[in-house]
């Protein structure tokens, strides 16, 4: 009568225990500890926020024991952060292909006391690239209908596959849990170990959306980093940036996801309005300095 | 999905509202036996003289056989015959993920359903070292002491507690265990955990700890879950160490005493 149902709920438990494999237990701040998951071999991926401490990170592996891990990098922006720990025969998990909404998803996490667990919902919502209020970028925007428990940010989001749709966290919005998308882990995890951080683009400018008289929309540089990128190019307060890499700017974020595509160290051809002749200036993208 | 209505239909009638006399606080319970056995929480069942609610809306009046504060348990008889008792399942074999269901009367609405998943099993920092079922089922204030069980219907906890939006039940192995050989062995104390060890708040006279000669303001220089462990280990006497304060101050012995346990209350039922 009810074998549907008790199949389904089988098929559950075992999409929990071939994944529990992958999942630690991460202590890296006071107290309360996280969830991790083995991406790769030997490299275990967290939520950023629950890093509190850069050394003495320890984790539990799935098999109870505990190992010591090392801080290779963290990402703010995207709230990850990357450890490196030395578990050989710890399988990493696979990633899913984007998911939809309405699919169910998993959230795996593990305490030293009690194990592997898992609470099950949801994705509620998937939409294109998603600007975080702390200023990365995740490649899809994936809501989850789920209730994240404590100590369960940093575990992994499954399909009911068992394939990893990203990494969960509580802190990128108020409204919901999220899953950072596996392919924005895959890109962060590849630029910390290549650089031991995610590198973010800057001009070193203050801007304020303006419009012309012309109807056109524009950015006014209203403050300049002395010696910033933008100053070394040649740019001075007000103009007005009407475009960049080609593209015609409205917003600051046009000009964020101007300086993603392009890349730290690369140089970026920029249009202004000056005493309302139109020029053009090329900038040499620089790094956002990090705040300590 | 098919099936699913019939199962938590057969789980509703297997389960009970537990009303105190005194009309204050009530509850939810398990029907253990179609005999008349309920299964409920200790803080549910307070007081001596309970009333017991069935689904078909039937009162029956039921009094406590049984209680363990400790693992918050107490067994209820009521003088009743051919009732629908709950199918028992196996808590030992449970996976977290799996499906589980809940009945109770939250809030005082008989009867309530709610679904979710097995969180995790294990032990909870601070409460002993026994194993408690963390599910993801929505719970509140009069589930307690109502059915957790699998998705073919069978109990698999007594749901107990609500911690960080987590259902806590004991596994129903336990229930099982207390059913059938009672309370286990309590020291008659009210502790407080320390630094140091455990303090004794009070004693009940004629317990376990009063017939050690153990006194209010003592330290047990042991943890919680040490001691609890020595409890439930089933040997008929624990010995103690401990410290006692004097008036003259200075350094203190350390003290040692040996409490007798009393044998398990006979056959429950």
């Amino acid at each position: 009568m009810a074998n549907e149902l008790a199949a389904f709920s089988a098929e559950l438990a075992g999409v929990v225990e071939r994944a529990a494999g992958s999942v630690a237990a991460v202590h890296a701040r006071p107290r309360f500890s996280s969830s991790g998951a083995f991406w790769r071999p030997g490299i275990v991926v967290t939520a950023e926020h629950t890093v509190r401490r850069e050394e003495e990170i320890t984790v539990t592996l799935p098999d109870g024991s505990s190992a010591a891990a090392a801080l290779a990098g963290t990402d703010p922006g995207t709230d990850l952060a990357v450890l490196k720990v030395d578990a050989p025969g710890t399988p990493a998990v696979a990633a899913a292909d984007d998911p939809a909404p309405g699919n169910l998803a998993l959230a795996l996490g593990r305490s030293e006391d009690s194990g592997i667990n898992a609470t099950l919902g949801i994705v509620s919502a998937v939409s294109g690239p998603w600007r975080t209020w702390r200023g990365g970028r995740l490649d899809r925007y994936i809501r989850l209908d789920l209730t994240l428990y404590p100590g369960s940010s940093g575990g992994l989001v499954l399909n009911s596959a068992g394939q990893a749709i990203g990494i969960a966290t509580s802190a990128l919005s108020r409204i919901a849990g999220l899953a950072i998308p596996a392919s924005t882990v895959n890109r962060v995890v590849d630029e910390v170990l290549a650089r031991g951080r995610v590198a973010r683009g800057y001009l070193g400018v203050g801007l304020q959306p303006v419009e012309l008289p012309d109807h056109q929309k524009g950015l006014i540089v209203l403050s300049l980093e002395p010696q910033g990128p933008a100053a070394q190019a040649g740019v001075l307060i007000g103009d007005v940036l009407v475009a960049i890499g080609g593209a015609a700017v409205a917003d600051t974020d046009d000009i964020q996801t101007a300086l993603e595509t392009t890349g730290v160290g690369r140089a970026i051809e920029v249009q202004v309005v000056r005493g309302g002749a139109a020029r053009s200036i090329a900038i040499t993208i620089g790094e956002r300095p990090r705040r300590s | 999905m098919r099936g699913f209505g019939e199962v938590a239909e057969r789980l509703r009638r297997s389960t009970v509202q537990v009303h105190s006399k005194a009309g204050r606080g009530s509850g939810s319970g398990v029907l253990w036996s179609s005999d008349g056995l309920v299964v409920t929480n200790a803080h549910v069942a307070r007081s001596a003289e309970l009333e017991v609610e069935l689904w078909d809306g039937r009162r029956l009046p039921a009094r406590v056989l049984t209680r363990d504060a400790r693992r918050d348990l107490a067994s209820l008889r009521m003088a009743a015959t051919s009732l629908d008792a709950a199918a028992a399942g196996d808590s030992s074999v449970l996976r977290p993920g799996e499906l589980v269901i809940a009945v109770g009367s939250p809030l005082g609405f008989a009867g309530a359903v709610s679904t979710g998943v097995v969180h995790s099993v294990g032990p909870i920092r601070g409460m002993g070292n026994r194993s408690w079922i963390r599910a993801q089922v929505r719970l509140a204030p009069g589930n307690s002491g109502g059915p957790l069980a699998d998705a073919g219907g069978r109990v698999i906890g007594i749901n107990t507690a609500i911690i960080n939006g987590l259902g806590i039940a004991v596994p129903s192995s336990d229930a099982a265990e207390f059913v059938r050989r009672g309370p286990r062995p309590s020291l008659g104390v009210t502790l407080r955990p320390v630094e140091a060890g455990v303090l004794i708040l009070d004693v009940e006279p004629n317990g376990a700890a009063a017939e050690a000669s153990l006194k209010a303001g003592d330290l047990l220089l042991l943890s919680l879950d040490e001691l609890y462990a020595g409890l439930d280990s089933g040997q008929p006497a624990l010995r103690l160490r401990f410290l006692r304060g004097s008036a003259s101050g200075g350094r203190l012995p350390v003290r040692e005493t040996v409490v007798r346990l009393g044998a398990r209350a006979a056959e429950a039922a």
